[in-house]
């Protein structure tokens, strides 16, 4: 078993950082822990379950400049923001969990559909190595293992580190990107036995199906039925669940500058702020809030997966904690596989 | 990799005022390569950029066999359409595209065209009508349906006076009962008690039709009334978009992303579809 000592993740993260690689992981920020470029191992704190935010932010950040242009009077001149390399930062996310890790499988799958290459995403991707570090315990709003996944999930991770009984970790290279992080720090990494931390995997939401719900959501006749408006009729659209979503990519394309020279961005959107899909006619496709919210768990549940052929939904259960009327997308799971329950004749 | 989001710049080479919030540019790409090189299907779109504002979907407008500039027809409604509309021949334009799926020409050959537009729906079928007209002896009838609020909000007052000369050209124009002026020499009603009107036949026809949700609506129910099957009446659905590239994530009608998958359909796939509009 390869296996890496506390020390040695400090000396490690030092010797990333002197090669001037950006190293992000959970840190502790206002008394709330979330993922962050670090400067130093000792701001490492992997004591949290998870983080509020997602490690999206450094694949998919909130914001970013897609193109540059010059107004002269002879004309306009656009730029890519992109020059060959070097823009974007060598990255080794550490300590990522593992519903974040497969999150980002799912934004890749969005960002290469059809062909169509996202490049920002893309080049940031292959310049990032995840290092996961699987959970030992989930908190009330952890569901990973109700949606395919599991504490130790490898999808999305380049390495796969667990927790050891005396405070060190058990080190797994999922892909070649780890086994090559493995070798080019080999002095860090040694052989040896160790006892892993017993894991307390959250529990499976019994009644919840996503077999099922597929089902159920693949009906347009389902669309109008009052499960969604008496769900989401507390939502008061303010995206917060999305922002901290793994796998919500929604964006807006904006020019920001002066009358002569700016930049287009790429910036968060959500499907839940009210203007998202309106026309400049004012039609709007869906102008209720409760229309809104079941595009978001249509998203998660049945485009992803039918269109996309990846999860939606990782069950990282950050929607959960962020909502301030508390909405919680796991119950909606429930009464959602209920209706399938109900709908479909017992043979 | 290429960066999908950066767009061509083209130049303004005509602006034509067409009623007084609507414009069309034919624009001319800079790029002499691209000039040559592009082409696109009829029904496809582009995404429009006024730089310092941002970009605009719109529909190419212009006949697919023209070589080296589009068309693009626009009414200033918003902040893109708005810095559009106030720039002038000369100047530049950037251009993405083209996006999305295209009219079916091949299975049109033959078919009596019946073309039904509402307001700015017009400009987002011309394609359509242009590449018919250019291969006229492949196609059977060619019936226009068109009508606005007003006879002040018809786009493209030229060409139906020329479309209105032709002997192979059934034009017909229409306005709502509260907007004729004087000198209207059209008909008056909305569209779909104009269509039980004229009442074209569904025999070997196919309906091409773009305009707002609420004439889709009761102007589908006509066409049922007269007979044509879903199958044979194809739409075109200009949903909000930003990047045409099926990522940005709001032009979806339930799983379809209609930048990809759209943005033309028969009604016999919109029936199937999330009703989402």
């Amino acid at each position: 078993m390869t296996r890496l000592t506390r020390n040695n993740l400090d000396r490690w993260v030092e010797a990333l950082l002197a090669e001037r690689i950006r190293v992000v992981g959970p840190v502790m920020q206002a008394g709330q822990p979330v993922y962050a470029p670090i400067s130093r191992p000792s701001a490492l704190d992997f004591s949290s379950v998870i983080p509020r935010n997602s490690i999206k932010d450094f694949l998919f950040p909130q914001t970013e400049t897609v193109m540059l242009y010059t107004i002269r009077k002879t004309g306009v001149e656009v730029t890519d923001a992109k020059p060959a390399g070097g823009e974007f930062p060598d990255t080794v996310i550490l300590g990522a969990r593992p519903c974040d890790a497969a999150g980002m499988t799912s934004l890749r799958a969005v960002f290469t559909w059809q062909g169509e290459e996202d490049p920002l995403f893309l080049e940031r991707l292959a310049r990032t190595t995840v290092v996961t570090l699987a959970c030992v315990r989930g908190d009330a709003c952890c569901f990973c293992t109700s949606v395919g996944l599991a504490p130790d999930a490898p999808a999305g991770s380049d390495l796969l580190l667990r927790e050891t009984v005396d405070g060190n970790f058990s080190v797994e290279a999922v892909t070649d990107k780890g086994t090559h992080l493995l070798a080019r720090w080999a002095q860090y990494f040694e052989e040896g036995a160790e006892t892993l931390r017993p894991v307390i995997p959250p529990p499976v939401i019994e009644r919840s199906n996503v077999e099922k719900m597929l089902g159920w959501l693949s009906d347009p006749a389902n669309y109008s039925h009052e499960v969604w408006s008496e769900h989401a009729a507390q939502c008061l659209g303010c995206g917060a669940c999305t922002y901290v979503c793994p796998t919500c990519h929604c964006f807006d394309l904006t020019d920001e500058g002066t009358a002569y020279q700016g930049d287009r961005r790429k910036n968060w959107d959500a499907c839940q702020f009210d203007h998202f899909a309106a026309h400049a006619s004012g039609h709007n496709p869906r102008a209720l809030q409760s229309q809104r919210w079941r595009n978001r768990f249509m998203c998660k549940f049945h485009f992803y997966p039918t269109k996309f052929s990846a999860a939606g939904c990782v069950g990282c259960g950050r929607c959960i904690r962020v909502c301030y009327v508390g909405l919680d997308i796991a119950e909606m799971m429930e009464k959602v596989s209920a209706c399938a329950d109900r709908q479909v004749p017992d043979a | 990799m290429r960066n999908l989001y950066l767009p061509h710049l083209t130049t303004i080479k005509t602006a034509v005022q067409e009623t007084f919030d609507t414009w069309t540019f034919e624009l001319e790409f800079q790029d002499p390569a691209l000039r040559e090189s592009f082409v696109f299907q009829p029904g496809q779109f582009g995404l429009l950029s006024a730089f310092g504002a941002g970009e605009s979907t719109l529909t190419l407008a212009s006949g697919s066999l023209r070589r080296g500039s589009v068309d693009v027809t626009f009414r200033k409604i918003g902040r893109v359409t708005g810095a559009l509309a106030s720039l002038n021949t000369g100047d530049t334009i950037g251009f993405r595209g083209p996006y999305g799926n295209r009219f079916p020409m091949e299975l049109f050959k033959g078919k009596n065209l019946l073309f039904i537009a509402g307001g700015i729906g017009l400009p987002a079928v011309t394609s359509v009508l242009y590449d018919a007209l250019a291969a006229r002896g492949e196609y059977g009838t060619i019936t226009v349906l068109y009508g606005a609020r007003s006879s002040r909000d018809l786009v493209y007052q030229r060409q139906i006076a020329e479309w209105e000369r032709r002997p192979d050209v059934n034009m017909v124009k229409t306005v709502d009962p509260w907007g004729v002026t004087e000198g209207w020499d059209g008909m008056v009603g909305l569209i779909p008690v104009v269509l039980e009107k004229i009442n074209p036949s569904p025999e070997n026809a196919v309906a091409i039709m773009c305009g707002p949700p609420i004439m889709i609506k009761f102007t589908l129910q006509a066409l049922e009334k007269l007979g044509f099957s879903p199958e044979q009446v194809y739409l075109t659905l200009e949903n909000k978009m930003k990047c045409g590239l099926g990522k940005c994530g709001r032009c979806n009608v339930g799983d379809l992303y209609i930048c990809k998958e759209g943005p033309v359909y028969t009604a016999a796939q919109t029936r199937r579809m999330y009703p989402d509009f």
